[in-house]
Formats: C-alpha cells, structure tokens, sequence
C-alpha cells in the first residue's frame, strides 16, 4: 500500500511539473479568456454557446491530456531506464500500474475541477451580461463536466492498456485515438444500421458493427453536455446506467492491463 | 551566420511587404468562397463525436457572418447574391447536429421568407424545432405568421399562434390569432409583425434587416390608401403613381428601400420592380 501511494504520489507530481502540461493549461486559459467575446457571435443564445463552447473547451483539453498522459506514462519510464530501477525494488508490476493509473485519474480529476472553475467565472459573467431564457443550472453544467472526467479516465484506462503492451510510443497514441474516436462514433452508427437503412445490409455486416459496438467503450453515454446547454432533464437510471458502465467496464480494461504488463517480458 | 541573419532579415522585411495586400485580399475575397460546403450531417454525426453542439454552433455562426456582409454590402449599394441554397442546406445540418438550436429557427425565419419565399420549407424546420424547444413560444408565433402572411392559410396560421399565445402568456399572440382568421389586409399585418420582430431582435443587423422590410410595407400601405382614395373620388384607377401627387392624395411617392420602383398592376394593386428582395445567385 505504501509502493502504491509513493508511486502515485511520483506519478502525479511528474505530470504537474511537466512543462507541456504547464503549457496546455496556460492555453486552456487564454481558450476561456475568449468565450465571452466568441459567445457573442449568437444572435439569440449567447448564454448558451458561452455554455457549449466552455463545455467543449473541457472535452478537448482533457482530450489532449489523456491521451498524452495514457500513452507515454509508461513509455517515458522504459525510455529513461527508469522502470527496471522501480521494478528493481520490492514493488509489483500490479502496483506500478495501478499508482500509473490512479495518478492519471488524480490528474484528471484536478483538472476537471480547476477548468470547471474556470468555466463557472466565464459562463456567470457571460449569464449576467446577456441573460438567456433559459436560467443555468449549475448542477446540469457540472455533471456534464464530472462526466466528461470519467469519460476521460475511461480512455486513460485504454491508453494504459496499450502501454502494457507495447514498448513504441506511437501504438499506444495513436491506438487510444481511434478507439476514442470509434467510441465517440459508435452509437450512432448503431442507431443508423439498426433503422430502415440497417435492413439493406447483409447479416454478416450487421452482426460485425453490432459485435464492434458492444465491444469497444461507447462513449457517447458520457455526453451530458445537451442537458447542461438548454437545461433538459437527467434521467437518474440513465446516470446510474452510465456510472455502472463506467465501473465495470473500466475495471476490465485494467484488469488486462495488469495480467497484460506482467506477462511482458522486460529486458 | 551572418547569411543566417541577413536571410532572416529579408524574410522578415518579405512578411511585411506581403501581409498588408495579403489582408486586402483576404478581407475582399467573394463571399461565395466564405461561406463553404458544410458535410452532410449524416457524416458529422459520427465525424465529431462529443462536439456536435460546437460544430452546430460554428456552422451557424458561419452562416450568420456571412448573411451580415451580404446586408452590410446592401446597405452601402453592393449587391452580392446570396448562396441561398447553400445556407439553407447549412442550416438543416445544424438542426440534425443539434435540434434545440435557436439560432438556426430565428435565422431562417430571417432570411428564407421574404427574400427568398421559402415559407413553406421554414415552417418544416419550425416544426422539427417545435418537437425539440417545447418550452420556446417563438416557433410557433414564427409558423404562424408565415402561415398567414406567406402561405395565406389562416387556419392553420391561428393554430399556431394559439400555441404560440399558451406558451407566453401573452395576450397579443391571442388577438393574432384571432385576427388570422378574419384579417384579410396583410400588409397591416405584416408591418405589426416586423415592429414586433424589430423590437425583440438583440443585435444591430437584425434590426436593421426587419425595419427595412417595415419601411418598405408601410410604403406601400401608404401608396395603397391613396389609390383606394382615387379610385372613390374619381372612380378609376390612377393611370400612374405620380397622379396621386397632383391630385394631393401623397406629398411625395415613398422610396423602395430595396432600390426598385413603385407602379400599379391591371388590378390596381402596388408592385415594385425590386419586389422586396435582394438578387438571388442565378444557377
């Protein structure tokens, strides 16, 4: 337990003094610097697309994080030698993985709250400037952003999956990419071959993208954003729904990442 | 080293000989190239993932930019003609990336009815919104009034307005609606609309967009009074509009703000060659 929390602790202030994670945060800031001006481009809802482009901002930022984080956390420690003097001591491979991963979630989850903060200044300002008839809801705004967070370890998860198995950088980076693009991509491409379009494909067809959508992570279910923008209702058992998915689906994805990394070889 | 410099040097002095015409160029590009092609939004759908409320919001602001030039342009002379196509087809992906887009319903009703008398595809998209923004009593006073003015059906005209009347509680939409089943004078109601309309809108260049319209209908309600007048005092109608001032029904004829001229039709009814629109891009 002690290994775990050093390696943890290790992991996440390796990722604060990262000057390209400084960098991309500074650039975060000047991103929410502009909505206010960037909102009002909207003749009749500038309250809102204040809301939806500081949401987006959230996503993409936390996007490039992950992926950077998840994919070359381990790498990095291969490449500077590093992680045959960690696995030198009495810590297991178990252990080194999951320190790698709570760190990134630490991370993740820091970020999310600071650039929530962030966002909540910027969608005040912009709400008592040029009021919407839709009032925010504070709440909407911040589970969407609380879900876009675990959208995020969600990836990370994958990401990490991909370092136990390869010593390259770029398999991991670019492998995470396409599964977050896929699982962002993949409800609606189901809805789309499961209605009238869907019954002019071939059987095989239909059964590999069904198989495709049920394996890899959907994504899509972490979207809240809607709701947050023109203040619709959150379905409590979709929310549910989606925490339980989140739960389990991640833990399998480390579980393999651990069997994954010690069964590798490691010269 | 020292070419090194030298060849900074002389890029640098090449960046400031070619970014002032560069700007000039970009500034003045035709707006035809502004505007763009949008992907339909069955690929957008799946393209962008968790951005569909972003890309919605960068196709329409895409679109309200360049209709802004186009008025801007109007307003100093400078007729560009409209993408009107290509807007539209922008404006319906925006709807199926994000439906609750107001933006979208507000601009289309805008600019797709009187210029282009698009009235019945509009109130299609006024429809879809309506299943979507069921809290957002403009939609239906929107419909309503196209189905009105545009589409002279007035039944389905006061449905809408009814709606539009229990969504706001306001007792105006009432009496429209009311009026939609016995009116029959419409550029009354149209100048009514657009005062409503000119009233509501937050930015500039819609404003200026509707009480162009509003100047352009009043001129015409007023050339209309004093043919109406005419033809009870002399029992003909006016051979030309200039009549009316020698006979001291007007003190001057009203200008089309559009740039046409006013003339009367066999019927007796007040025209104008601009007909109230800007020119469409001819295909």
């Amino acid at each position: 337990m002690k290994n775990f929390r050093v390696l943890l602790e290790a992991t996440l202030k390796g990722f604060i003094r990262d000057r390209l994670f400084q960098f991309l945060l500074v650039c975060a800031l000047f991103i929410f610097l502009i909505i206010p001006a960037l909102s009002l481009f909207s003749m009749r809802q500038v309250q809102e697309l204040s809301v939806t482009l500081s949401l987006s901002a959230i996503s993409i930022i936390l996007l490039i994080l992950t992926v950077i984080l998840g994919s070359t956390s381990v790498w990095r420690d291969l490449d500077r030698r590093y992680l045959a003097s960690i696995l030198g001591l009495p810590i297991s491979r178990t252990s080194y993985i999951l320190g790698k991963f709570f760190g990134i979630v630490l991370f993740i989850m820091t970020g999310c709250i600071l650039l929530g903060l962030v966002a909540t200044a910027v969608i005040a300002l912009v709400s008592v400037q040029h009021p919407s008839d839709i009032p925010v809801r504070w709440f909407q705004i911040w589970l969407a952003i609380l879900l876009d967070g675990l959208k995020y370890i969600l990836v990370a998860a994958v990401a990490l999956l991909f370092s136990s198995l390869s010593t390259s950088f770029y398999f991991p980076f670019i492998a995470t990419l396409v599964i977050y693009f896929c699982g962002s991509a993949s409800q609606e491409v189901y809805e789309y071959i499961i209605s009238d379009y869907g019954k002019t494909l071939s059987v095989v067809t239909h059964t590999v993208i069904s198989a495709i959508y049920y394996c890899i992570p959907n994504f899509a279910a972490f979207d809240f954003k809607v709701q947050a923008v023109y203040l619709l209702p959150v379905s409590v058992q979709g929310f549910l729904f989606t925490g339980a998915y989140f739960l389990i689906y991640t833990s399998i994805i480390l579980m393999i990442a651990v069997w994954a990394f010690n069964k590798r070889e490691l010269a | 080293m020292m070419v090194y410099r030298l060849l900074f040097v002389l890029l640098i002095a090449g960046y400031v000989i070619c970014i002032v015409p560069f700007a000039a160029y970009m500034k003045n590009r035709p707006v035809a190239v502004k505007l763009g092609y949008v992907p339909s939004a069955e690929v957008l759908r799946v393209a962008v993932g968790d951005q569909k409320l972003l890309v919605a919001h960068i196709a329409v602001v895409k679109v309200l930019v360049y209709f802004g030039t186009l008025v801007e342009n109007l307003q100093k002379k400078i007729v560009l003609p409209p993408e009107y196509q290509n807007m539209y087809t922008t404006l319906q992906t925006v709807v199926k990336l994000d439906p609750y887009n107001n933006d979208t319903y507000y601009f289309a009703q805008a600019a797709f009815t009187w210029e282009v008398g698009r009235a019945k595809e509009v109130n299609q998209m006024l429809d879809y919104g309506m299943k979507y923004r069921t809290w957002d009593y403009m939609l239906p006073f929107f419909a309503g009034f196209n189905a009105a003015y545009f589409l002279k059906q007035y039944e389905p005209a006061a449905r809408y307005m009814q709606r539009a009347a229990e969504l706001s509680g306001n007792p105006l939409l009432t009496n429209l609606a009311a009026r939609y089943y016995y009116e029959s004078d419409k550029s009354k109601i149209g100048i009514d609309f657009l005062e409503m309309m000119e009233k509501g809108a937050k930015d500039e260049q819609t404003r200026k967009l509707y009480r162009l319209r509003r100047t352009a209908l009043q001129a015409v309600l007023s050339i209309q009074a004093a043919v109406s007048q005419f033809r009870e005092q002399n029992g003909r109608l006016p051979g030309r509009l200039d009549e009316l001032i020698e006979y001291g029904l007007l003190k001057r004829l009203p200008e089309d703000p559009y740039g046409g001229s006013f003339y009367l039709d066999n019927s007796g009814t007040v025209r104008t060659t601009s007909k109230f629109a800007f020119r469409e891009q001819k295909k």
